[in-house]
């Protein structure tokens, strides 16, 4: 059956496969998951029989996808297990090694089989191969006698071989042989589910966690925009403030003047200024209490977020299962895993991050912590090590334990150790507890001298420790002499953490958060400009900006987008992409727009972030429509009258015109407009034409007989602009005639025309 | 004459200052100091204490005198806290907790040797202001 033969076109053929991909991830790791949990003791029926239930249901998705290699493939594996699943047929530590490899194998196979067709096939060969030897292992003489009591079947059910017809074929079908898929011998009787205690499965909604992880860090962009709002808000406090100060001196300034004609009119204006300043400070606090809301709000968000993307221990536990069963071949050492608390539920990007410090602790416990087999004789130890790992909340900490119950840490050699290598003075040695010389552990030293493959120099360790702690976490070791060891880690049980793209610069470490960075290039000595997908962009020297440097050389760039702006910032050197946690930056440091936010090495040592929008901004002066009030004076353009009757255009005008410089008075209608003007002297006049009392061709007729409005630049914004319009307006001298809906462009073209 | 009880007595180079014991949080060890570049000399650096980052001010430049060199790793700093509000003070060294007396208009200690007297509110207030001045264009 070749994939023309299918009901899908191309497209959804594709989609459907990568959809099978990821429920066969999910149905081999199940079956993997089952196979580790029994260790090395037979599985029992029950097991069996989900174990042949999952490889089942995968050989039907794989036939609706027309996967038929795999079809094959899932029917040897569903044969060999019902084969496992007779009484007789032995069960070897062998035997879970090599399902454990078959399952491995077909999730690389179907890795293969969407990245390269043609190279797959040698794999689908070599776990076809493993998959004989599973169910030949039942002629096999078992290498590793196990205790039987595990392998019983729970009384109440019935076991797999009782449940098998005796007459059902259990040989494995020839390649050749293998007709099309539907035509395949079953090789279980048909039970029903409900008979086997399988719980009918929830419905779960299937998303890629790419989009989760999306959604995590737009909700991540959301708390630095806060951030950004927030800081516009205290600025307008302070600016509150500053009006209500100058008020103040207004007020003295009258009091002492009372003989004065103007003192009258100027106690009016301050006592509006009064009121405004009032409203203003109002306004402020309630945008504060707002802002306060909205932090709440991202916060549920972000919570709920986290909550999706909870994930139990399991996965966790089932590759430390696996890493331990890796290093038990490769090293010989008899060791078990026994796992508690599997249910415990933290953040997946938590539990990634725990992959490679839980792997380290095993290499570590394998390597240095379990004894001899006729040393742990000679203790009284059983001859299989036990290694533990324990799962557990604790508050609104995860704790992970890892126990061994090996030769336990030598303190005094450990002590020696810190001596010998300088770390420590003699004194310090002497005085500190074991607690404390087993704190120093895995911060650059070991107990062993000599490096082995699998635990080198108490690196390992070091790494542990960096990690737990760049996840806001610590580790606890705790000894007991030849009794076995216990590492304890203690970290949130989530964070915020963002992903960013990390970088040097003059000696330390900065990070852009990645969503805003696309790529890294290099920036040619002496540019000012770095082309990015064939378009030049701008550069910024951030050497210049954060470091001494002042040369121009030519060095890494990462590439900024920011709001539809592309740049390029310069550095010394490129770390590479890492996830982070953001750690706020308080009060004292927040004037400083810069940065967004800081992160926490592993090391300890604070990283900042910068904010991107502030880096587009120094290359794209104009992009940025609010002018910061604290970046310099601004230039006054002038005085501007906007008469417009809709007061949402007099607001917008305002504001696009204040952006500009200008300080704007705004009128209803042109008599109050023309009213104003006797009063006050106007650089600027914007006006609309349709307005009741007076209109904007009679208010721009009667201003140009004033002498102080002869020239004075006039702008006309209008929703209807006829020839005869325009003709007027240029018999009145006015600069230009806008359309409706005014934009800030067109105003400034406005404003500039001559 | 009256007394202050509870003051912490610190030196920054020939300087003698004294600050009441209630602002200050704690007295550390500075781990490693990250400069924060564009920022006005008054702002240190910043620091890790437990997780959370420390700016870490220097105390001539807060009362307009000439700056001291900057907060390395392993210098002293005490921990003030004022107005919700947390901030290092690098210090050379921290020498007591005592009680200042007044003489004369003049800040002295039990020997009579003078010394200043920080108000942490105005210092953090007056941090604010200069690192909010110091904000490039």
């Amino acid at each position: 059956m070749s994939d023309t033969d299918l009901d899908f076109d191309p497209d959804e053929l594709a989609m459907l496969r990568q959809l099978f991909r990821s429920e066969a991830h999910d149905a081999l790791e199940a079956v993997t998951a089952r196979v580790l949990a029994t260790g090395s003791a037979k599985p029992t029926g029950e097991t069996l029989t989900e174990m042949m239930r999952v490889t089942h249901t995968l050989k039907g998705a794989a036939g609706t996808v027309g996967l038929n290699v795999m079809v094959e493939l899932a029917h040897r594996l569903e044969s060999a297990f019902a084969a496992l699943g007779r009484e007789t047929a032995p069960w070897t530590a062998s035997t879970a090694d090599l399902i454990v490899e078959v399952t491995d194998g077909l999730r690389g196979y179907l890795d293969q089989l969407a990245v390269e067709p043609a190279a797959a096939e040698p794999l689908a060969q070599r776990i076809r191969d493993q998959i004989d030897r599973v169910a030949r292992t039942r002629d096999s003489a078992p290498d590793v006698t196990l205790p039987p009591e595990k392998s019983d079947p729970p009384p109440d059910r019935p076991s797999l071989s009782e449940m098998m017809s005796p007459n059902e074929s259990l040989s494995m079908p020839t390649i050749t042989e293998l007709p099309a898929p539907e035509g395949l011998p079953e090789p279980i009787l048909d039970i029903p589910s409900t008979d086997l205690g399988v719980p009918e499965p929830k419905s779960y909604l299937r998303v890629e966690p790419e989009r989760i992880d999306a959604l995590m860090s737009s909700a991540g962009e959301l708390l630095f925009d806060r951030t950004r709002i927030e800081r516009r808000v205290q600025l307008l406090r302070t600016l509150a403030r500053d009006l209500a100060r100058t008020r103040q001196s207004l007020r003295d300034a009258i009091a002492t003047d009372t003989k004065s004609k103007d003192a009258r009119s100027l106690s009016d204006a301050e006592n509006e200024l009064a009121s405004q300043a009032t409203q203003l400070s109002q306004t402020t606090a309630a945008l504060l209490d707002e802002i306060e809301a909205l932090r709440r709000t991202i916060g549920e968000l972000q919570r709920g977020l986290v909550r999706i993307r909870m994930e139990s221990a399991r996965n966790l536990m089932t590759h430390a299962a696996r890493t331990l069963r890796a290093l038990r071949r490769a090293t010989g050492v008899r060791v078990e895993l026994r796992t508690l608390g599997e249910e415990t539920e933290f953040d997946k990007a938590v539990a990634e991050q725990l992959v490679d410090p839980i792997t380290q602790l095993l290499r570590n416990a394998v390597a240095h912590a379990i004894e001899r087999p006729e040393e742990r004789a000679a203790r009284g130890k059983p001859p299989s090590a036990t290694i533990t790992i324990r799962a557990r909340q604790d508050g609104n900490l995860l704790v992970l334990e890892v126990s061994d119950d090996g030769r336990g840490v030598d303190t005094a050699a450990l002590r020696d150790r810190l001596v010998a290598t300088g770390r420590w003075s003699q004194a310090r040695a002497q005085l500190a507890t074991d607690a404390d010389v087993l704190d120093a552990l895995g911060t650059g030293v070991s107990v062993r001298g000599d490096a082995d493959e699998l635990a080198g120099r108490g690196i390992g360790l070091d790494l542990v420790r960096q990690t737990i702690a760049r996840l806001g976490g610590e580790v606890k070791v705790i000894s007991a002499p030849g009794r076995g060891t216990t590492f304890s880690l203690r970290l949130p049980l989530s964070t915020s953490l963002a992903q960013a793209m990390l970088f040097k610069v003059g000696g330390q470490v900065y990070a852009i958060p990645a969503v805003h960075v696309s790529e890294t290039t290099i920036v040619d000595a002496n540019a000012s400009t770095a082309t990015v997908r064939q378009v030049p962009v701008p550069v910024l020297r951030l050497e210049s900006l954060l470091g001494q440097s002042t040369g121009n050389e030519r060095r890494p760039g990462v590439v900024v987008s920011f709001a539809g702006k592309t740049m390029v910032c310069s550095v010394d050197k490129i770390v590479g992409p890492r996830e982070i946690i953001i750690k706020p930056l308080g009060p004292l440091l927040a004037p400083l727009t810069l940065y967004a936010a800081a992160t926490i090495s592993g090391s300890g040592k604070v990283q900042l972030i910068l904010d991107p929008a502030q880096l587009v901004r120094r290359v794209y002066p104009d992009a940025h429509e609010y002018q910061d009030p604290t970046s310099g004076p601004m230039v006054l353009a002038g005085r501007a009258l906007v008469v417009d009757d809709s007061r949402a255009i007099r607001e917008a005008m305002t504001s696009m015109l204040g952006r500009e410089g200008w300080i704007v008075d705004v009128a209803e209608d042109g008599a109050r407009a023309l009213q104003m003007t006797r009063q006050l002297s106007y650089d600027l006049v914007v006006t609309d034409l349709e307005m009741p009392e007076l209109s904007g061709f009679e208010l721009i007729a009667r201003l140009r007989k004033d002498q102080r409005f002869a020239t004075t630049p006039i702008v006309i914004i209008t929703s209807r602009a006829n020839p005869e319009h325009r003709r007027r307006a240029k018999d009145l001298g006015v600069r230009a005639l806008v359309a409706k809906p005014i934009t800030r462009r067109k105003l400034l073209e406005a404003l500039a025309a001559r | 004459m009256p007394e202050l009880r509870n003051v912490i007595v610190f030196a920054i180079g020939a300087a003698r200052y004294a600050v009441e014991l209630r602002w200050v949080r704690e007295v550390v060890t500075l781990g490693f100091v990250t400069a924060v570049p564009t920022a006005h000399p008054v702002l240190g650096g910043v620091c890790n204490l437990h997780g959370t980052i420390l700016p870490v001010l220097d105390v001539g430049a807060l009362l307009d005198q000439p700056a001291g060199p900057a907060p390395r790793q392993g210098d002293g700093a005490l921990v003030i806290e004022a107005d919700g509000t947390l901030c290092g003070l690098r210090v050379d060294q921290v020498d007591h907790v005592a009680s200042l007396f007044e003489d004369g208009g003049a800040v002295v200690d039990a020997a009579g040797r003078p010394l200043t007297l920080l108000d942490p509110q105005r210092l953090l207030r007056r941090a604010l202001e200069l690192v909010s001045s110091a904000v490039p264009a």
